[in-house]
């Protein structure tokens, strides 16, 4: 295996060459494949297996071994394979150098990878700004970044709207397909497939600054339209479009007869500005008179904004679509990216399952939308819990866990809640395994059938009941007798009727009230004899500690201590600090970290000595605070050489909520207005769950969607991820848009404008832009292929043939416009942009 | 710890060879190499067709004493089982010995209007009546029914376990490759052929993963194409041509570089294949031959209302042969059939989820028998198309088989549930199947029932509180046959593996101490098992 050191220069391969016989011997990393030796011509064709993220690749040579190797200029480097001349006389000595690409930017893309949903071009810069560690501390104390995106209302904001096409009449209309309202500035028709702002506008009074006149004609459905000062774009008036109802042509719309002469054989453009506004869902259209020129655009402003889904998701109302989109937009803006994916993780760890919520409420008697946002809420409320918990710098896995175990989608999930332990009853035992198995130690880890027995009898009880506001966090709680309407109080048991909030409520007359030996071995007839011990395989400083857990026979209210105690018990065992510690490896270096490994033997593997640093850190911390603090466990692996080195970078695949959000990230900018290149109202569920059923808050086996790439890749899946992409790229009105999400806007033009506007109508740079963007852990000497694909895309029109060059096409119109885009899915289709 | 994967091992095999070994070192796994020249899987026989397998997978762990019920054990009662209970009909006692019970709804009674367990006529076992359109497969002579099957040392982890069924190695979770996968590559077939083994479902199941094939998983067929920027003929072919320039480019061997390689490849060679399959909903076309449950002749997919049963007539709803919530499932069901059917696929199969009935399973009805329905109408519809529609696979070329981890709790607990257990019941079907056959005086000749009473049960069901229900860890129900006996007795006998390749495609076959291939004492946990079962 090669081994990486922390330098620029590798040394990749290193062949002797004797001219005359060709003979090979490998040196240190010898990754020569081949060589061809034409001892007559006196040609060499040397081949070395591409290595990862190289910059550059560099021939080197020296007539003999003695002498310093020198860089070779007289040979062809064409990727992989350097073509040159042999020396005349004597032998030759070859070697191959990658030149890597720097090791901080190497570790910040895959923080930006795996601490965060995808790099973003603002972000890429930013990384490489301050550096990973800077990176690291601040994503580690994410209650000190500011985040406002749940609390800022989402304000107007004015956009540009261009559209070209052909001169099909002198007739221009503008209407809404509904009531509402907007502004509109800044009204230009000119002929030509771009804009231009040097030719002159053949409308007459485009930018409203002198009275409508005879020149614009209003009809009665836009009556209340008139010119007005309180949002301008430019100068001191616009036209505020009012429509009380749907325009379609001349007689409901607000038209003018252009003076100007427009035929149908040439091609123009039109162009607008129009205030975009939060509470508007009508359409703008504004077109010429038959189908030569047509613009339908949507009034409505933030759609991309999480603050109205909050609010509703706050108060209780919320749809799992609404929680669904809140969850996306949050995961695409939020500068606090690893709380994010960290709340991924503990929701997808403590999975639970919405429609079986749902379920469970539809058969109390609630109808289906009812029992829809109850079953959103309790999974809303449970995600609210851990991420306030992520935010207080000492939190702990007891602290995720204790709000797991509390919340009534768990509560239902794993069927505590009718659970019955009293009499003869037997327990329901699927939480108990599931705590054992999926929640704390991992399968088979320090546990066994006796113990999810033992651990079934005392979850006994745990069950919910609908209570009071000021109950919520109150276990004997009694049923709220607050009525929805009070005359039908007699009803009691029609929970359809009561005020209140579905919380945990302990049942103490459904609990096993026996002894409770859990972690014992037991003798042939199943009775407990020794406590358990901590097997050797963990070595200092847990093997051999008892670690049994004992309940004397008790009843009453109290018996709600068992529960907890045992967690408590649980939360901080070696099997808990191992199994979590492997899958937060899994998650954030790779997949090949194993539960099992003897801490204690001499075969090791710098995988088994970061769980192993993982592990110490949770039950030693070194700020000294409680066990299980999950920053302390984050920086370990963080700071490890693994996530730091080419052994973590793009070693893994995306999954499909992953590959949807880094997606949008990846081409997402601002704007110096405050606006972004790419947008998405976060509606895009039906993606995942295209992409390989990825349900969010509706997983429905309880070992949570996995992070392995061979669970979400197959021909299916790919099929749908390559889909998406296309349709994510495609612009507004194309066929098949609604792949990608009907409202997702992405705006390659507008990004390549923003950050590499010498690139703007230069085929090579703008692919070297976009490669540096979307595998910035590759190396650009990697990526030939790519890029002879990409500026091929560019440089050939739609039938990927006829020479087209890029260089040729109008910034900014519809040509140039869809070349780009498609440039741009076909680099994001390819096999690395799957992998983060 | 070290990697080894392709580039390093050609690394290392470079700095101990000279040039001329590196030239002819081509990847080509030594196990396909091998496979080319033995066994049968894939050829034709002497008809001229080859021999496929199906599967359906029940995942979430089937409660198999409520599905081939043990009517004839005093201690399947309703002190244990007190609200899922299977009652037997006195009008049709389960001690009648012959034909499986079929009661026929006919146009106007519900369709699954009998709620007792249906006798299987061999004086011991029923069926769950929510599979009663198995027992005219089973009159047919075309099914086996194979109760307590296991393995040893079972875990009760529903992903340990659904592990082990799929990559055919009881308690080894290193094996990463599925045993389908094995059976592919065994064929000779894999990397030649564009499909081998296909699956209809949200992922590629581990049964069918391995890393040195590609095998097919599809979500959705009739969305099976891809897009393109602009999204027009010609920009369909620019994007398809940059993908294969894309997907020709080497790079630096990575973690999941070798599958995305091969899945795209896949993707790729497949997609024209499915394009000449019409999976639409008008495409659906098929229905029964006969009168259906002596109504009329039903649709074989029930995916719309108007295609579910007998609703068309009078939309009513007891005329349903499957839930609603079943068409999902039929859509996968329908395109895996006819993959299978049209194209040159081995083996398909899909899942059905949400076997874990911890609370609420119910009876005669309720959750597991709503699933229940759904597996009874699959191999009926399956029966019948490859019977009615056969292409490329006839009814005698086919095995269909059902997979699940583990039973559950031969006790009811106090949510009307059931917890994870040990063995569980196989369905088996197929033409070439051993099942029932009535001798000459309308008697048994032969029983379908394997290991659930009667005369044909090699290792006696004991019945009452410490009998077959209780005598595993005194609690559940006790194996006494090895899931990959079953499988490999399929995959030998009917997919046409030698005894050599089913030693590679199911590790320790023929290990005495597993005693998979004949009867005898598993010495993980010294249970006696029956070795293969009399399948085929």
């Amino acid at each position: 295996m090669n081994t990486f050191p922390n330098l620029h220069l590798v040394r990749l391969g290193a062949l002797l060459l004797a001219c005359g016989f060709a003979s090979i011997r490998g040196f240190a990393a010898p990754l020569v494949s081949s060589v061809q030796v034409e001892p007559l011509s006196g040609k060499a064709t040397l081949s070395f297996e591409p290595s990862p993220a190289a910059m550059e690749y560099r021939v080197l040579r020296t007539p003999r071994l003695g002498l310093p190797f020198q860089t070779d200029t007289s040979g062809v480097l064409d990727q992989f394979t350097w073509t040159g001349g042999l020396p005349a006389a004597d032998s030759g000595f070859f070697e191959v150098e990658a030149i890597d690409i720097p090791r901080d930017s190497l570790t910040g893309t895959t923080l930006l990878q795996r601490v965060a949903y995808g790099p973003s071009p603002d972000d890429l810069e930013r990384v490489r700004l301050i550096g990973p560690d800077a990176y690291i501390s601040e994503q580690l104390a994410p209650e000190t970044i500011l985040e406002s995106i749940d609390a800022s209302a989402p304000a107007p904001v004015w956009r540009k709207v261009t559209a070209s096409g052909t001169g099909s009449s002198p007739k221009l209309y503008i209407y809404l397909d509904g009531a509402g309202e907007t502004y509109l500035d800044d009204l230009r028709l000119i002929e030509g497939s771009a804009e231009d702002a040097s030719k002159p506008n053949l409308i007459v009074n485009g930018t409203f600054e002198t009275a409508l006149g005879t020149n614009w004609i209003v009809s009665t459905n836009l009556i209340g339209s008139a010119l007005s000062p309180d949002q301008v774009h430019q100068g001191a008036l616009a036209l505020h479009v009012v429509s009380s109802a749907a325009g379609s042509s001349e007689t409901t719309s607000i038209h003018q007869n252009l003076p100007a002469t427009v035929v149908a054989t040439k091609t123009y453009t039109l162009s607008f500005w129009y205030l975009a506004q939060p509470a508007q869902s009508a359409r703008l259209t504004v077109r010429l008179s038959g189908s030569g020129i047509t613009s339908t655009t949507s009034l409505a402003a933030g759609a991309d904004s999480p603050q109205p889904l909050f609010a509703k998701l706050a108060e209780g109302s919320a749809t799992m679509s609404e929680l669904r989109r809140w969850h996306l937009l949050h995961a695409v803006q939020s500068k606090r990216q690893l709380t994010e994916v960290l709340r991924q993780f503990w929701e997808n760890h403590f999975v639970t399952q919405y429609s079986k919520t749902r379920d469970y409420f539809d058969n109390l008697g609630y109808d289906t939308v009812t029992a829809g946002i109850i079953a959103t809420q309790a999974e809303f409320r449970e995600n609210q819990k851990w991420n306030d918990a992520m935010l207080r710098p000492n939190c702990t896995f007891l602290d995720l866990l204790r709000i797991s175990a509390e919340s009534p989608a768990m509560i239902i999930y794993l069927d505590t809640v009718g659970s019955k332990g009293n009499g003869g009853n037997i327990a329901n035992e699927n939480y108990a395994r599931e705590l054992c198995e999926l929640f704390c130690f991992g399968v088979d880890n320090g546990y066994d059938q006796q113990d999810i027995v033992q651990i079934s009898r005392i979850w006994t009880g745990w069950s919910m009941d609908l209570v009071a506001s000021n109950n919520v966090a109150n276990p004997f709680a009694t049923r709220s007798t607050n009525y929805l309407d009070p005359s039908v109080v007699t009803n009691k048991t029609a929970v359809t009727n009561v005020l209140g909030t579905w919380s945990f409520v302990y049942k103490s007359g459904n609990h096993n009230t026996g002894i409770k030996k859990v972690f014992f071995n037991h003798d042939t007839n199943g009775a407990a004899t020794t406590p358990k011990l901590v097997p050797d395989r963990f070595g200092a400083p847990w093997a051999k500690r008892d670690y049994s857990f004992s309940v004397a026979a008790a009843t009453g209210t109290n018996t709600i201590q068992e529960a907890y105690k045992l967690i408590d018990h649980m939360a901080n065992q070696p099997f808990t600090q191992e199994y979590l510690s492997v899958k937060l490896c899994r998650l954030f270096v790779h997949e090949g970290f194993q539960i099992g490994y003897d801490f204690t033997d001499a075969d090791t593997s710098p995988e088994e000595e970061l769980v192993h640093a993982c592990m110490l850190a949770w039950e030693n911390p070194s700020n000294g605070g409680p066990k299980g603090q999950i920053r302390e466990v984050l920086k370990v692996i963080f700071n490890s050489e693994l996530f730091r080195s080419h052994q973590a970078s793009q070693q893994k695949v995306r999954t499909p909520l992953e590959f949807v959000v880094g997606t949008i990230r990846a081409l997402r900018a601002a704007r110096p207005d405050g606006s972004y290149t790419a947008n998405t109202d976060g509606d895009l569920a039906f993606a995942l769950s295209r992409m390989g059923l990825m349900l969010l808050f509706d997983r429905a086996e309880p070992n949570g969607y996995p992070e392995t790439a061979d669970a979400w890749i197959s021909a299916g899946t790919l099929a749908e991820r390559l889909r998406f992409v296309q349709a994510a790229l495609m612009p507004a009105s194309m066929t098949g848009k609604g792949d990608g999400g009907a409202t997702t806007s992405i705006d390659p033009a507008a990004l390549l404008q923003l950050k590499a506007p010498s690139a703007v109508r230069d085929s090579a740079l703008a692919v070297d832009y976009f490669l540096d963007l979307l595998f910035p852990a590759e190396g650009r000497a990697n990526l030939g292929a790519y890029r002879a694909m990409a500026i091929h895309w560019l440089d050939t029109a739609d039938d990927g043939t006829t020479a087209s060059p890029f260089s040729a096409l109008v910034p900014g119109s519809t040509d140039y416009d869809t070349r780009l885009r498609g440039m741009v899915a076909a680099l994001m289709t390819t096999q690395r942009f799957q992998e983060q | 710890m070290n990697i080894i994967n392709r580039r390093s091992f050609l690394t290392q095999t470079s700095t101990l060879g000279m040039g001329a070994a590196l030239a002819s070192l081509v990847d080509i796994p030594l196990v396909m190499k091998r496979a080319l020249a033995e066994g049968t899987i894939g050829q034709p026989g002497p008809n001229g067709r080859v021999k496929k397998l199906f599967f359906i997978f029940l995942r979430g762990a089937n409660d198999g004493l409520n599905t081939v019920v043990p009517l004839g054990d005093t201690a399947y009662n309703a002190t244990n089982r007190k609200s899922i209970l299977i009652e037997s009909d006195p009008g049709n006692p389960f001690t009648a010995k012959g034909r499986a019970l079929f009661p026929e709804s006919g146009p106007t009674k519900a369709t699954f209007d009998y709620n007792y367990g249906l006798s299987l006529g061999n004086g011991f076992a029923g069926l769950h009546p929510a599979l009663k359109f198995l027992s005219p497969i089973y009159n047919a002579g075309d099914l086996a029914v194979i109760h307590r099957v296991g393995y040893p040392r079972q875990s009760r982890s529903h992903f340990d376990s659904q592990n082990y069924w799929e990559n055919g190695a009881p308690n080894n979770n290193q094996t990463h490759d599925g045993l389908l996968y094995r059976a592919m590559i065994e064929s000779g077939l894999a990397n030649k052929l564009p499909l081998t083994a296909v699956s209809i479902g949200s992922s590629l199941p581990l049964i069918l993963r391995g890393s040195k094939a590609a095998m097919t998983n599809l979500n959705d067929p009739t969305r099976y194409n891809l897009l393109a920027v602009p999204n027009t003929a010609a920009g369909n072919a620019k994007a398809d041509a940059a993908l294969a320039a894309a997907n020709a480019a080497r790079f630096a061997d990575k973690r999941d570089r070798e599958l995305l390689t091969l899945q795209y490849q896949n993707l790729s060679s497949t997609l024209d294949i499915f394009a000449h399959l019409d999976f639409s909903e008008a495409g659906n076309t098929f229905v029964d031959d006969v009168s259906t449950d002596g109504d009329q002749p039903y649709y074989l997919f029930p995916t719309t209302n108007d295609k579910n049963g007998g609703y068309s007539r009078a939309k009513d709803a007891a005329k349903y042969v499957v839930p609603t919530s079943a068409y999902g499932h039929f859509q996968n069901l329908k395109s895996a059939a006819m993959v299978l059917n049209k194209t040159s696929a081995l083996v398909a199969g899909v899942s059905i989820d949400g076997w874990d009935t911890h609370s609420k399973q119910g009876g005669a009805t309720g959750s597991q028998a709503n699933l229940l329905r759904r597996v009874g109408w699959s191999m009926y519809a399956l029966q019948k198309y490859f019977k009615k529609y056969a292409d490329q696979c006839r009814w005698e070329d086919l095995v269909v088989v059902t997979l699940s981890e583990f039973g559950r709790t031969s006790i009811e607990n106090s949510d009307g549930g059931t917890d994870h257990a040990e063995a569980s019941a196989m369905l088996v079907a197929g033409g070439g199947i051993k099942g029932f056959q009535a001798d000459v005086l309308g008697g048994v000749k032969r029983t379908g029932v394997f290991n659930c009473g009667g005369d044909a049960d090699p290792i006696p069901w004991q019945v009452g509180p410490t009998g077959a229900m209780f005598q595993a860890q005194s609690r559940y129900l006790k194996r006494n046959t090895d899931y990959r006996s079953v499988l490999g007795k399929l995959i030998r006998d009917h997919l046409g593996a030698t005894p050599s390749q089913l030693e590679r495609i199911i590790p320790g076959y023929a290990n005495p101490k597993e005693s998979l291939a004949t009867r005898g004492i598993q010495t993980a946990d010294k249970t006696e098992v029956i070795g293969e079962p009399d399948l085929i």
